[in-house]
């Protein structure tokens, strides 16, 4: 790990408290018919309600914040500025860069400000996602840069990280063929919880069926064009299993598109007033 | 990855070769090429393997050391995957390729993790996987997992013994015979396959100018009794629903098939012993 000269350190070594929380009290099991936390159902499309707005940020091109449940990020766009390194590939097409970073206080321990390996991976996993749905070949030398940060993890971010950053894009104005959405769903035996909370995604309930099927799934969506830009999973599952998450993942993004839709419409209204004659 | 150029017309004669089931060399869109697999090559490690897939060469070898379990899961062992490069650059691809292995081998049932814990809390082996690419004609990450598969089957984790003396400490003892070595379960662990979407139709193990001509390409890893463990799209370009349905039986059909006759082949290579020929690196 590289050190951080940057800030001023705090000891070498810290643990978090509840590394000493009594296992008792943390582990409650419960059947597989009761209904989640937050009174969601499993097996349904129940994706948490969301909260969007576009446009926070003054000083970014575009910007968008979302929340869902408890998951909050927000995302800025800069450019289309000129690229850096002069290849030649960037001569045809421009370039799409991403950062997905996570604040320090995000998750339940507590982070660095340095870019862990899975930081690195989850942007790799953004840019992948997002590089179908924007028009690149439109701005030749160009460099478009997104940058996502989780203010607060609880579950499903890549998936809202990915539908967060298409809006910022739509914000600033960079021409995409369609908006990407994303949309997590956990499968646990028998049943699947679409949108999982962190402790939905972590945990595993042993009562609910045996080690069969037992894994997450993200996928990326272009809803008006029928395409999956990005799908990637974990855990142990049955082909047909994952087969029938991934179309109700697709379900799930359909299920977002209306309000991300509404949500643009009023921040280009609200950024350029129609004409009252 | 690393890429070759390849003209338009190069490309339309791929695509129209791979419409029709035929590809440049010869091969069916679900053909691997000719692979080789040699384990024990390596002396200093605890298991090695080197694959040999078409012009792609990948050496493994894996290590196993004492440590510390991770504070949360007090009785299991961690798996870290290392990678490097002969010559320069490639971090970006190192960076996804064993984000990748660690993604497919992190879930519980692959590797048993449990049957490597010394002492619950505060001793456990930790195995290191690093993986050398020596030369890459595409298709990494099946070589790669092919030759994980085959270090791990090869390594040899000494056995130790936990004693108590009069204080309370715990005292580790090796054993002294260094053949009396603990071998890894890995009937579970998966390979990975990998689809480029080629025009209309997906090939498995493509090549590097089968692979310029693909937008996206889909990993997946299976296991031998076809569960899919793993699965992640790459590439910029997007994907019909169908297409990675389709991709994702071909890939568990493919992936299935692959491990038979690996671990038979591993196993009649485990029992030539002494009498087996080391070809090495100079074959």
């Amino acid at each position: 790990m590289p050190t951080d000269t940057k800030r001023v350190r705090g000891p070498e070594v810290s643990q978090s408290p509840s590394l000493f929380l009594c296992k008792n009290a943390v582990k409650k099991s419960t059947a597989a018919n009761d209904a989640r936390v937050d009174g969601r159902q499993r097996g349904q499309v129940d994706v948490r309600s969301v909260f969007v707005r576009c446009g926070l940020i003054s000083q970014a091109k575009g910007s968008a914040y979302i929340e869902a449940g408890n998951t909050k990020l927000i995302c800025c766009v800069y450019g289309p500025r000129e690229t850096e390194r002069k290849d030649e590939t960037d001569m045809k097409s421009g370039r799409l860069i991403t950062d997905m970073r996570f604040a320090p206080f995000s998750c339940r321990e507590r982070g660095s400000w340095i870019q862990g390996s899975d930081e690195k991976d989850l942007s790799l996993m953004l840019l992948e996602s997002l590089r179908p749905g924007v028009c690149l070949q439109k701005y030749p030398r160009s460099q478009i840069e997104v940058n996502v940060m989780v203010l607060e993890n609880d579950g499903a971010v890549l998936a809202h990280a990915v539908t967060c950053a298409s809006m910022a894009l739509a914000d600033a104005g960079i021409e995409m063929y369609d908006l990407v959405l994303g949309c997590s769903i956990r499968q646990e035996g028998a049943t699947y919880l679409i949108d999982p909370t962190l402790l939905e995604e972590n945990g595993y309930n042993l009562a609910s069926g045996s080690r069969e099927n037992l894994g997450s799934l993200t996928v990326a969506f272009l809803p008006s064009l029928n395409q999956i830009s990005g799908l990637q999973s974990d855990g142990e599952m049955g082909e047909d299993t994952l087969t029938g998450d991934v179309r109700t993942c697709i379900e799930g993004c359909f299920k977002l598109y209306p309000v991300i839709q509404q949500a643009l419409s009023k921040a280009v209204r609200r950024k350029a007033p129609p004409s009252e004659s | 990855m690393a890429t070759v150029q390849v003209s338009e017309a190069e490309k339309v004669y791929i695509l129209h070769g791979v419409r029709d089931d035929l590809r440049v060399d010869g091969r069916g869109c679900e053909d691997y090429r000719h692979m080789e697999i040699e384990t024990d090559m390596v002396s200093n490690t605890d298991g090695s393997a080197k694959v040999t897939l078409g012009h792609t060469d990948v050496l493994v070898g894996v290590k196993a050391e004492m440590g510390k379990p991770r504070p949360m899961v007090p009785d299991e062992v961690h798996c870290c995957f290392a990678w490097k490069f002969e010559g320069r650059g490639g971090d970006e691809l190192g960076m996804e390729l064993s984000n990748t292995l660690y993604k497919v081998f992190n879930n519980r049932y692959s590797v048993d993790l449990k049957s490597l814990c010394i002492s619950p809390g505060d001793h456990c082996w930790v195995l290191y996987v690093d993986v050398l690419l020596l030369q890459c004609d595409g298709n990494l990450f099946d070589a790669i997992s092919v030759a994980i598969k085959a270090a791990l089957f090869n390594t040899k984790i000494p056995k130790v013994h936990i004693s108590e003396d009069e204080e309370g400490g715990k005292e580790i003892e090796l054993s002294d015979d260094p053949y009396d070595c603990m071998r890894l379960n890995v009937e579970n662990v998966p390979c990975i396959v990998t689809l480029c979407k080629v025009g209309h139709r997906h090939v498995v193990d493509a090549t590097l100018q089968e692979k310029a001509c693909s937008v996206a390409s889909l990993i997946i890893s299976v296991t031998h009794k076809g569960t899919v463990t793993c699965v992640r799209k790459v590439g910029g370009g997007s994907l019909d629903p169908e297409s990675i349905f389709e991709m994702t039986e071909t890939g568990k059909r493919v992936g299935k098939a692959l491990h038979a006759p690996l671990m038979e082949l591993l196993q009649e290579e485990e029992s030539l012993g002494k009498k087996r020929q080391k070809v090495g690196f100079l074959g």
